[in-house]
């Protein structure tokens, strides 16, 4: 936990793969031996210790397991925002926030695909690409 | 091996003190603690001080100020475990035979680090996306709302029942009761949670002294009460997604705890556990096996979790109306339960309480249930 308002809104490389036509997706590890996922990646797995792991993109649907209307937050963050957990089929669960929609719009265990969207700006002043989730399967003709 | 007994106890007010360092907190939770456990502070051979955001060597910056500098000392960091945990420490220094007396320290100035909702580590991939620990669990509210058909009011019952409690504690944050009303109509921070479901930043230390079997038989004065059992446990990474209306972190830990006291969740007289906030003590209790899963709201409705209740919950008044200085939190517990079980605690006394549990939880990295978790169980 911090005490400090460091600039947060970074998102790895190794943990979301951004690509040139505007898609991505989520990086994790991949268990060889036992077929466990990861999310971030790991060094080795957790359910069975092996160390030949591979990095693999995540799905980019899954279904919504909880979320918040977050009102409060740190300075880098303008409330309110909505922030969930996702879980997608790899067996991982997935914090991001949600976009797209009103909270009245959200249930639980609603189909919920990944958006790569600018998402604030460095300190720099350079803009960001992050994540978010918004309601509803890649194939149904999301805005 | 030895036992380990409380030999003394004490603790700072909670609440803001803009005039008072951590250090400073520190030395007069000790003090009072050797004068508590009416020992020459020279029989002291070493010391553990848990705090997260003091910065270096907080812990000699206490011994400095009461003329103990010199000791062995360790700082320990475990987020909101941290001073629980440096009682465990200082109990296995004990058990292994190099010490007879061993201070456990907690501190917290939190008022002048920091504001508003705490966050996991700026390093943590979830810090990037706006996770505040508020946030985290309004989403466990919500997911344990829909799953048992628990209401908002229901939830609100919590904070009503230990801000009740700490109205009756001298040295809490908050001195007001307050009602579901007040609750509800309290600002919201992450929904379903407001304001009043929500530990306060403050700042306070406490400070146990802990002996040995042969030096409690020389010193103690006759109010010892003995740590059986003290556990930690980290959460695990899970290869698949796991509840998180049920916490298996806090089972495991207490487990391990009620194995080590020889005792079970049955044996429980009352319990001070990590309420840090509302829907937080709902998922302890039932984690520690106090309480059926689901049950809990129910069970607070009759007020089985209150003073004179069937196990009563948080009568300190918990983080939520005690106030929440992390490091200094978990030794604050045990002082609560040393208190209660040597019949001290006045207005909010439990009768007939001989065995009491304190459990911490805190920490949040991505993909671990829970960072550090201790259950401590003391015997009278
Ligand atoms: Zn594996």
């Amino acid at each position: 936990m911090s005490a400090t308002a460091a600039p947060a809104k970074s998102f790895r490389p190794v943990e979301l793969e951004v690509r040139e036509d505007g898609t991505g997706n989520l990086l994790g590890s991949r268990c060889r031996s036992c077929g466990a996922h990861f999310f971030p990646v790991r060094q080795a797995c957790s359910g069975c210790l092996s160390q030949d792991l591979e990095t693999v993109r995540f799905s980019t649907e899954g279904t919504l397991y909880t979320f918040s209307v977050v009102r409060q937050s740190t300075p880098d963050f303008e409330v309110p925002y909505i922030l969930g957990y996702v879980d997608l089929p790899e067996g991982v669960r997935i914090m991001g926030q949600i976009g797209g929609c009103e909270p009245d719009d959200l249930a639980l265990g609603m189909t919920m695909t990944l958006s790569l969207e600018p998402f604030g700006e460095d300190v720099e002043g350079n803009e960001l690409i992050g994540y978010r989730f918004r309601p509803g399967g890649a194939g149904e003709g999301r805005p | 091996m030895t036992q380990v007994h409380v030999v003394g106890v004490g603790m700072t007010r909670f609440g803001r003190h803009p005039d008072s360092d951590a250090a400073d907190l520190g030395a007069a939770a000790l003090m009072e603690a050797i004068a508590d456990a009416d020992i020459d502070p020279r029989l002291i051979e070493a010391a553990y001080c848990g705090h997260v955001f003091q910065g270096m060597v907080t812990g000699q910056r206490v011994l400095a100020q009461v003329g103990l500098a010199g000791l062995p000392l360790a700082n320990v960091e475990n987020a909101c475990s941290s001073g629980a945990t440096a009682i465990r420490e200082a109990s296995f220094s004990i058990r292994a035979g190099e010490y007879d007396v061993v201070a456990a320290i907690g501190t917290e100035h939190l008022t002048s680090q920091f504001r508003g909702a705490l966050t996991p580590d700026p390093s943590d991939p979830e810090a990037a996306v706006g996770a505040t620990m508020p946030g985290v669990y309004a989403m466990r509210a919500r997911r344990y709302m829909e799953e048992f058909g628990m209401t908002r009011e229901q939830l609100a019952l919590i904070p009503v029942k230990n801000k009740a409690n700490a109205a009756r504690n001298p040295l809490a944050h908050f001195r007001k009761e307050i009602s579901v009303a007040d609750v509800l109509e309290s600002r919201p921070i992450a929904d379903p949670l407001r304001l009043h479901d929500c530990s306060p930043v403050t700042d306070g230390s406490a400070v146990v002294i802990l002996m040995s079997d042969r030096a409690a038989a020389r010193h103690a004065n006759g109010r010892s009460v003995r740590l059986a059992a003290s556990a930690l446990r980290t959460g695990s990474v899970d290869t698949e997604p796991t509840s998180m209306t049920f916490e298996p972190l806090t089972r495991d830990t207490a487990r391990d705890a009620y194995e080590k006291a020889g005792i079970g969740p049955e044996d429980v007289d009352f319990c001070e556990v990590h309420d840090c906030f509302s829907i937080a003590e709902v998922l302890r209790v039932e984690g520690l096996g106090l309480f059926p899963q689901g049950e809990y709201p129910i069970a607070v409705e009759r007020g089985e979790a209150s003073i004179g209740g069937r196990l009563p919950v948080n009568p300190s008044g918990g983080l939520i109306g005690k106030g929440h200085p992390l490091g200094g939190t978990g030794v604050a517990q045990v002082v609560e339960l040393v208190r209660q079980l040597r019949g001290e605690s006045g207005e909010r006394q439990i009768e007939g309480a001989r065995v009491g549990l304190a459990h911490c939880r805190g920490g949040k990295a991505v993909g671990i249930e829970g960072a550090a978790c201790t259950v401590q169980i003391l015997i009278r």
